[in-house]
């Protein structure tokens, strides 16, 4: 494996992102307007925490070399789900969220037990709870229903502000985050679920329990899905059938920018973080730039090959200066 | 499929006849997407490229241009994109399933950056059915369909290029040492991916009077579900095409047949879904407990 010590550490996809990131915010602070303000700031925040909430719990799923497809889905059946609970069985909100929330990481587990028990490929069983998701969704509601008129304390969640600036999802956000980072990066988890991403085989023969490990980070995928989803309504006050539509795709997109490996096995929650905060802050800038939306989605697709063929390069690069180092030390000899 | 025999009506000639239209260029995109599947790949792109293809193929008829005109662009431009994607991952390396995704996102904003969701309309009247009434021009497009079908299954099965996608899908490099060039077979089974979308797209246009812009959403998705519900292995180099065709009909049935069973529209996508995750299942169980003897496991379920 590759040595990564000293300056040479700091000279990957973290860094590019920085650049990046830095690159963004100059060019916006001159072309956009109020887009360099604390309110913004905490705009910006708050229409990233959905999909953070997915590509922080995506991670661990890209981690250990899996997929998962259905969190879209996910968060808009829990969307319907917490709705159906609330308006028509009558429950608290706190109650039908964490009733939702329970309902998320069964599902969740769902696909980790086809993926475990069957060892079936993750990007196939997640594309049919892909469909399976979405669909009970639709037949649930018909097409048509829709969950609004949500309490006030309930919506806070969404809408509201602590201290007067802080979006009251925000600290939701770091709690799972930070409780996600600590997982993957500073316990024998984390670290075993990457043994697992770079080969299966042989964690099962370091005697890792790969199945249960597995079934938790789907489960773990579940219900973080189904927090976002419970953010998401009370952003938007109402629960439809195709929220969080294409979600899955920009949470996919959010991590993968952020340096983890679609082979599973390297990756961080950081990078995904500084993936995901390029992303959002393109978008708010862009749209405060008076640029068109569709713009947004084009510079996605494009960055996200430029930034992976760019670490594909250094890489390269750096191996060409290793192998040559490598070379003079044996002259000298 | 035995669950339709209970509504007599959803045999009759007439409404087979429209399914098999609409199905065909499913079926067309499907073939393409089963062939980078086998190839160990896999095309998230493809709808896109579709409403691209579309697009291009209504503009070039308002034009004046002739089919055989319209079907060359549409495979030359869809070709062109599959060339975008084979190039990024066979030449570049990168994982194709984040190349499509990218290509995917960036052509469908690209189109409704350029056309802003406006219909391609006021289309000559030789365009749709290719100038012929609705009955042949749905014979044609069948005609189209399944002659697609019967070449890929001969390029498959007989020709060594066939046998190449399945080598390079079962292990690139034992078939690198065995004298095949898995990183050209890659390009070329994308840039043919992205021709057979083209080709799709034009036979989709035909069947209306003007091209929708959204056309292609999750086609995608479709396709794949009815590639792996057909058998193929997502791990490559297994699988069958006669497979996939089975998929393609079992997934296209499901929308009529719950119309038919008066049952509501709206469990579609569930119902597809599950299939889905039965067949792919009950392939993981027969591999299991080692009864696997076909190639296809999933479809004798269906």
């Amino acid at each position: 494996m590759h040595d990564r010590s000293g300056w040479r550490r700091w000279l990957g996809i973290e860094l590019v992102l920085t650049l990046l990131l830095c690159m963004e915010l100059g060019i916006f602070s001159r072309t956009a307007t109020n887009f360099w303000t604390a309110q913004n700031f905490f705009e910006v925040l708050r229409l990233s925490v959905e999909i953070g909430l997915l590509a922080v719990a995506m991670t661990p799923v890209i981690l250990t070399g899996g997929i998962d497809l259905s969190v879209g889905s996910l968060l808009g059946l829990c969307a319907i789900c917490f709705g159906k609970l609330w308006r028509d069985a009558g429950l608290p909100p706190l109650v039908a969220g964490i009733a939702t929330i329970g309902l998320g990481v069964g599902l969740g587990s769902l696909n980790g037990v086809l993926v475990t028990r069957l060892r079936l490929p993750p990007l196939i069983v997640t594309l049919g709870s892909f469909s399976l998701f979405r669909g009970f969704a639709e037949a649930i509601t018909k097409g048509v229903d829709n969950f609004t008129n949500f309490p006030a304390s309930f919506l806070f969640l969404g809408q509201g502000y602590l201290f007067g600036v802080i979006p009251a999802q925000l600290p939701v956000f770091m709690l799972v985050a930070l409780a996600v980072w600590l997982l993957v990066h500073r316990t024998v988890i984390g670290r075993g679920l990457r043994a697992m991403g770079y080969s299966p085989e042989g964690a099962l023969y370091a005697g890792l329990p790969v199945s249960s490990r597995l079934m938790w980070v789907y489960g773990l995928a579940g219900g973080v899905s189904a927090l976002s989803a419970l953010v998401y309504v009370a952003h938007v006050g109402q629960a439809k059938a195709d929220a969080g539509t294409g979600y899955e795709l920009l949470a996919i997109t959010a991590v993968v920018l952020g340096g983890t490996s679609i082979f599973g096995g390297k990756g961080s929650v950081h990078g995904t973080l500084l993936g995901l905060a390029v992303l959002v802050v393109m978008k708010n800038g862009l749209i405060l730039s008076d640029q068109p939306g569709e713009l947004v989605g084009i510079v996605t697709g494009v960055l996200l090959l430029t930034v992976l063929s760019g670490e594909l390069l250094m890489k390269f690069l750096s191996r060409k200066s290793e192998v040559r180092r490598r070379e003079r030390l044996l002259k000298t000899r | 499929m035995g669950l339709w025999l209970a509504a007599p009506d959803f045999f009759k000639a007439r409404q087979l006849l429209s399914l098999a239209t609409a199905t065909s260029p499913v079926l067309v995109a499907a073939m393409g997407v089963s062939m980078v599947i086998l190839c160990r790949q896999i095309d998230i792109s493809i709808g896109s490229q579709f409403a691209l293809c579309s697009v291009f193929v209504g503009l070039a008829a308002q034009r004046g241009g002739g089919p055989g005109e319209l079907l060359a662009l549409a495979m030359g431009v869809g070709g062109l994109m599959g060339a975008v994607n084979g190039a990024l991952v066979a030449g570049v390396g990168l994982p194709s399933i984040v190349v499509t995704l990218a290509t995917m996102v960036t052509w469908r904003e690209s189109l409704r950056w350029w056309r802003e969701g406006e219909f391609v309309r006021d289309l000559p009247e030789t365009f749709q059915w290719f100038g012929a009434a609705q009955s042949s021009g749905q014979w044609m497009v069948i005609g189209a369909g399944v002659s697609v079908l019967g070449g890929m299954v001969w390029f498959t099965q007989f020709c060594s290029g066939g046998r190449f996608i399945y080598a390079v899908g079962s292990d690139p490099e034992a078939a690198r040492l065995a004298g095949i060039r898995p990183r050209m077979v890659t390009f070329l089974v994308f840039v043919a991916a992205g021709a057979f979308t083209g080709l799709a797209a034009s036979l989709n246009a035909v069947r209306f009077t003007d091209v929708d812009p959204k056309t292609g959403t999750g086609l995608e998705m479709q396709a794949i579900a009815a590639v792996v519900v057909g058998g193929v292995a997502v791990s490559g180099g297994r699988g069958r095409v006669l497979g996939v065709f089975a998929g393609v009909l079992l997934l296209a049935c499901i929308g009529p047949g719950l119309v038919f069973l008066n049952l509501p529209p709206q469990w579609e996508r569930a119902i597809q879904g599950g299939i889905i995750l039965l067949a792919v299942a009950s392939d993981g169980f027969s591999a299991r407990t080692g009864h696997r003897n076909a190639i296809s496991g999933g479809k004798h379920h269906a």
